[in-house]
């Protein structure tokens, strides 16, 4: 197990050191977050800007596209020379790669999220500290899934010829019902005001799971060098 | 540069060669992408410590049976075996007896030369990895360059780089697609003798080339794919090169 984890953060610190030299990524996705939550919030208008639950609603808009252009870089940097070829050489489980670089989409989906949420809270005047951990384990539940789905088709999509695109059309509808759960969580907890329920939470969980080990089982199958 | 050279290294005797276990074993080994059958009813035996040279027109199916025999993707029909382990279901301790040299350099273009060697060689579990690392990098002539992104690099520093990679574990068995492709002249003598060393040393090497001469000279053993099928098999020794060529063209 030491040895799984270990290779598994092999893989994933590579994806990091890659776009921390390159930080392609990740300024291509702030600014994308970033002119989401801005031309959103001046679209919908001053009436709506100050509700809640525009601004949830528009930061997983931001959240969503930019993540889709993550899953879409961490798997190009692969591409690029063949490089995911003399990873499947390796003796590693295809397990690993597919567990290393869904840390990589998490690890930049969470700098994506700390660079556009401020800026949301500042341009709809969203008060996060109605109940700021109840965000945070609704973000986390729907972020794991959505990586999932997104890590597992962005290595199925980059094996094809058809890319530009394929990817957001492909994922979100998988990931539609997890966003569902995550909105309707999200509505309760800003928009009336009830207190984070188990209930939602297992639900986010389970779709996490699911999500989890499906991707984990299939990404063998899928991955082409 | 490599030091070493080709007149330097002795191979193993035939009588060596036949008695060990076949690095690779093929039996009816087809491949199909779509509707194409690219590779067709392959059945050949490549004992441990031989160097044999795959020979073809483009589109024969050499690269294809390589990424085979890679176990980077399966073959339709057919079995396959590398030391005597069936390649349908390959253990990792398999895996890490094989190197490849691709077309492509399989490597990171936004890390440096040693970066590269180091996470390949953590990947494969190599002892002191960057000890490793720094000793593949003096081998291939590039230990200068060590702390250099790869994207700043010429085709054919890219193409030594991409040998390290491929020996950093020291590998059993090395599938060299095209090896020479887009070298110039010192650095194709340079892989020459790094491949030949390699066999001296005992292992075993598959490599595939279209230049029939420098495959006659290199390997022990030639064999002609057109259309997915073997069409010849013979001692590199007892072959008359116009004639392979004139097989190769088909």
């Amino acid at each position: 197990m030491t040895r799984v984890l270990r290779e598994i953060m092999l893989v994933s610190a590579k994806d990091l050191r890659i776009e921390a030299r390159s930080r392609q990524t990740l300024g291509l996705v702030a600014v994308l977050g970033v002119l989401i939550v801005v031309v959103l919030g001046l679209g919908l208008g001053p009436q709506q800007v100050k509700s809640g639950m525009a601004a949830t609603a528009v930061l997983w808009v931001a959240y969503l596209f930019g993540g889709v252009l993550c899953f879409e870089k961490t798997m190009a940097v692969e591409r690029h020379d063949g490089a995911l070829a003399g990873l499947m050489l390796a003796p590693i489980d295809r397990g690993v790669i597919y567990a290393g670089k869904l840390i990589s989409n998490l690890a930049l989906m969470l700098a994506l999220a700390l660079i556009v949420t401020p800026v949301a809270v500042v341009m709809f005047g969203f008060d996060l500290s109605a109940a700021p951990l109840g965000f945070v384990a609704i973000m986390a539940g729907g972020f794991v899934g959505f990586a999932a789905i997104g890590t597992l088709f962005a290595a199925a999509v980059s094996s094809t010829q058809s890319q530009g695109g394929l990817l957001a059309v492909v994922v979100f509808p998988v990931s539609l019902p997890l966003v569902i759960v995550s909105t309707q969580m999200m509505m309760r907890l800003f928009g009336e005001g009830e207190p984070l329920g188990a209930v939602g939470l297992t639900v986010l969980i389970a779709f996490d799971a699911v999500y989890l080990v499906v991707s984990w089982l299939v990404f063998e199958l899928i991955l082409e060098p | 540069m490599i030091a070493i050279t080709a007149e330097s290294v002795t191979p193993l005797t035939d009588a060596e060669i036949t008695t060990a276990t076949p690095a690779v074993r093929m039996r009816g080994l087809s491949k199909r992408y779509d509707e194409r059958w690219v590779l067709r009813d392959i059945t050949l035996d490549v004992p441990t410590g031989s160097y044999l040279a795959l020979l073809g027109a483009n589109g024969a199916g050499k690269s294809t049976l390589l990424h085979t025999l890679a176990m980077l993707s399966p073959a339709t029909r057919g079995e396959l075996s590398l030391f005597g382990e069936s390649a349908a279901r390959p253990s990792p301790a398999l895996r890490a007896r094989l190197g490849m040299i691709g077309h492509q350099p399989m490597l990171y273009r936004d890390l440096s030369a040693i970066e590269n060697l180091v996470f390949f060689g953590k990947l494969y579990d190599v002892s002191r990895p960057k000890q490793r690392a720094m000793d593949m990098l003096e081998r291939v002539g590039l230990a200068d360059r060590a702390l250099s992104v790869v994207k700043t690099f010429s085709r054919g520093m890219v193409q030594r780089l991409s040998i390290a990679r491929a020996l950093m574990h020291a590998p059993e068995l090395l599938l060299a697609d095209e090896p020479f492709s887009g070298l110039d002249v010192p650095s194709v003598q340079a892989v020459s003798a790094l491949l030949a060393e390699l066999h001296a040393d005992g292992k075993t090497v598959i490599l595939t080339n279209h230049d029939v001469r420098q495959s006659l000279e290199l390997a022990q053993r030639v064999v002609v794919l057109g259309r997915g099928r073997v069409v010849s098999d013979r001692r590199a020794q007892d072959a008359n090169a116009d004639e392979v060529t004139r097989e190769v063209i088909g």
